[in-house]
């Protein structure tokens, strides 16, 4: 209904918002006007269908913020600056995400920009950033398509999502009994797009057949003919992409379709998250997933101390734990103090320089972007047993995993 | 011998090609059924009132999160959580259109729209506000069951679903045509004048018809919080649905809702099937299309 009636309607409330956040803007009193401030600009999802994942971000920028100016702030050739963040809430809207950036660089002049959450979101926020040339670090959008337009303001801290199941493809043809089939299901946003174009030629590498390869649409809450043809192909493995919500919906479905895969299932996003975990309960259990990023000790941080610490400092902030999206959204805060001391300037040229040579160790892992402006990392794969996440395998195996995955019926 | 052994592969192949379309027939029809529940608030408020209620969905959402509240919050029975949700969903129902939409509802019809699309907006952020964006799942123990049929899945849920929203059709089928209430609510919707004269309080009948519609809604805000999951930002995609399927169905008869539910659900899973589920939405707005050139006078007489 909403489409018939979104060209007038879309305009008035476009219209009653305007003054609303003029009002909201000019009540906000600027905090960083007095001291030297370097003021980091982002538009995030902290409403709206993405809102969930979102939070990762406004949290992860505040407590990277917060820590590094509790440490003196940023070093600009002999003067110290404290960082601040203008955050604004783009509703899980791209377009109005678009226009908030142009909004952060032409009228509210921020230094540098953060990034939004998701490829999407991305891949079009980013044309701002590149088309006035301020520097962006981003952590939430993975697919190499924000990479791919030769863009040099542009820098992330997510691994390409090409590479995604690229760590759980090798680990599968180390076990047994190994997989010979495959079902792959994606996502129709660039995201998934991107992870399923990737995974191809690693599944056929692999010697893997592909039995069913399927893409769905994001705004479709059912799965029911998908799972239905995918069971009638009786895949060894299914790797599936896409975001939280569907991810827990493909879950429920298979289940209550008694869809099983011979032997075990993926999904690139949501097994990370204690929301996944909580939501799904019992049936959570045996669904493998992947993380760049896990909480660990041997992470060494020049604000937080190590991973752990960070992980915890989180969850005592927050109420809720940490996954990879807020480690990389700290991760591109530090990237920017990191760059900015190296720079000696406030200037976007300099700065931008500077981030193509940062390269420091931090919570997050080894930070330092490759020729497209694109960080490199593995993925560990990762699985959740008895309700906890473990990580399985990196290079080689951590834990043991729980394999083949017992059919539904056998499970509870 | 190879071609015997290609026959009974090719054979083979058919035999699940058939099976395959068996089992997406029944998804599409068990799905179906759901919509048809969420629609039949959205049009008996139309058809009654004529009110296209733009924030459908969120109701539906307040359903899902009252029937999670009283489960896995309260620890509440789901047999009793539903009807109990119906409940305090007609309560919200009635108050909202007693003291709220009544006030309006003699205005012009982009007025309603403008409204409702106001309450959509005020409904959803007060409910990430007040139950943050996190998805709720409701998993009573038989959540994730099935039984087979003839070599079909039914998930116990979905087809529970599927019986409930029938139940509730036929019910509301039964009070309108039976009952004295069902009588005042249909003269209202006929002659407004006529039935005052027969001493019908139109305010009270608005307030109650809304009433069922939203208690309608919640119980499917329930039952697509056990299929799917519950979160502020659900209701979007459903108020869209819920529109298609009152157009699809009539505004006249619940049973036609349910059908038209049926015909959009069937319709999906197999455009989802053959076409690939991108093309879902240009299928389900498609049929709308078709419809509304087909059968323009439902709109035009009703809305």
């Amino acid at each position: 209904m909403n489409r018939f009636v979104k060209l007038p309607l879309s305009k008035l409330l476009f219209g009653a918002a305007m003054p609303m956040l003029a009002l909201g803007l000019a009540a906000a009193p600027p905090a960083y006007a007095q001291e030297k401030t370097i003021v980091l600009g982002a538009a995030v999802q902290l409403t709206g269908n993405l809102a969930n994942s979102g939070r990762y971000y406004r949290d992860g920028y505040n407590l990277a913020i917060d820590a590094i100016n509790a440490k003196g702030g940023v070093n600009v050739g002999g003067t110290k600056y404290k960082l601040a963040l203008n955050i604004l809430d783009n509703q899980s809207d791209v377009n109005l995400g678009v226009r908030q950036y142009v909004q952060l660089v032409t009228r509210d002049k921020v230094n540098f920009l953060l990034g939004p959450f998701a490829s999407n979101d991305a891949l079009d926020d980013s044309v701002v950033a590149e088309k006035y040339k301020v520097p962006m670090v981003q952590g939430g959008g993975a697919s190499g398509q924000i990479y791919s337009r030769g863009f040099k303001y542009i820098f992330g801290t997510l691994p390409a999502a090409g590479d995604y199941f690229k760590s759980t493809i090798e680990m599968l043809m180390k076990l047994n009994p190994k997989p010979k089939t495959v079902a792959l299901i994606a996502a129709d946003d660039s995201f998934d797009v991107s992870v399923a174009a990737g995974t191809r030629p690693l599944l056929a590498s692999a010697g893997l057949t592909v039995v069913a390869d399927k893409q769905y649409s994001e705004n479709s809450p059912d799965f029911s003919s998908i799972l239905s043809f995918v069971k009638s192909t009786s895949p060894d493995a299914i790797l599936w992409t896409g975001h939280e919500p569907q991810a827990l919906s493909f879950i429920r479905q298979a289940r209550s379709l008694d869809v099983n895969a011979g032997l075990m299932s993926s999904y690139t996003v949501g097994v990370p998250s204690s929301d996944f975990r909580k939501a799904l309960g019992p049936d959570a259990d045996y669904a493998f997933g992947m993380t760049p990023w896990l909480p660990l000790k041997t992470l060494t941080d020049p604000w937080f101390g190590d991973g752990m610490a960070f992980a915890d400092a989180y969850q005592k902030r927050f109420g809720y734990p940490p996954d990879y999206h807020a480690a990389s959204a700290v991760a591109d805060v530090e990237a920017f103090a990191k760059a900015i001391e190296a720079a000696g300037s406030l200037d976007s040229d300099k700065v931008r320089d500077a981030l193509t040579k940062v390269d420091f160790q931090s919570l997050y892992g080894q930070v330092k972007f490759g020729s497209t402006g694109q960080i490199s990392m593995p993925q560990s794969v990762i699985q959740i047993q008895n309700g906890k996440l473990v990580p399985i395998y990196q290079t080689d195996f951590i834990e043991k995993p729980l394999y083949p995955t017992p059919v539904w019926s056998k499970r509870h | 011998m190879p071609a015997v052994l290609n026959q009974s592969e090719h054979r083979e192949q058919s035999e699940i090609g058939v099976q395959l379309f068996g089992q997406v027939f029944v998804n599409g029809v068990l799905l179906g059924g759901l919509y048809g529940l969420m629609a039949l608030g959205m049009g008996l408020v139309w058809g009654v009132l004529r009110i296209v209620n733009l924030a459908h969905g969120a109701i539906i959402m307040l359903g899902g999160y009252t029937v999670y509240y009283l489960y896995t919050g309260a620890g509440v029975d789901i047999w009793l959580a539903l009807p109990l949700t119906m409940a305090i969903m007609f309560c919200f129902g009635y108050v909202l259109q007693r003291y709220l939409l009544n006030l309006i509802i003699r205005s012009a019809m982009l007025n309603t729209l403008l409204i409702t699309f106001g309450l959509n907006v005020v409904f959803v952020y007060m409910a990430q506000l007040a139950f943050s964006a996190d998805y709720r799942t409701i998993n009573p123990p038989f959540a994730g069951n099935n039984f087979e049929v003839l070599g079909i899945t039914v998930p116990v849920v979905q087809f529970g679903a599927f019986v409930i929203a029938l139940g509730l059709a036929a019910l509301l089928w039964l009070v309108l045509e039976r009952s004295t209430l069902g009588r005042a609510i249909r003269a209202t919707a006929q002659n407004l004048t006529a039935a005052r004269l027969y001493g019908v309080n139109p305010k009270s009948i608005y307030a109650v018809t809304f009433g069922i519609g939203t208690a309608l809604a919640g119980v499917s805000g329930g039952l697509f919080g056990m299929v799917s999951q519950v979160s502020p930002y659900m209701g979007v995609t459903l108020t869209a649905k819920s529109f298609v399927v009152a157009i699809l169905g009539g505004l006249d008869n619940p049973l036609g809702v349910i059908l038209g539910g049926l015909v959009l659900g069937i319709a999906e899973a197999m455009t989802a099937l053959y076409l690939g589920p991108t093309y879902t939405d240009v299928i389900s707005f498609g049929l709308l299309v078709l419809i509304l050139v087909a059968r323009p006078a439902v709109l035009l007489e009703k809305a």
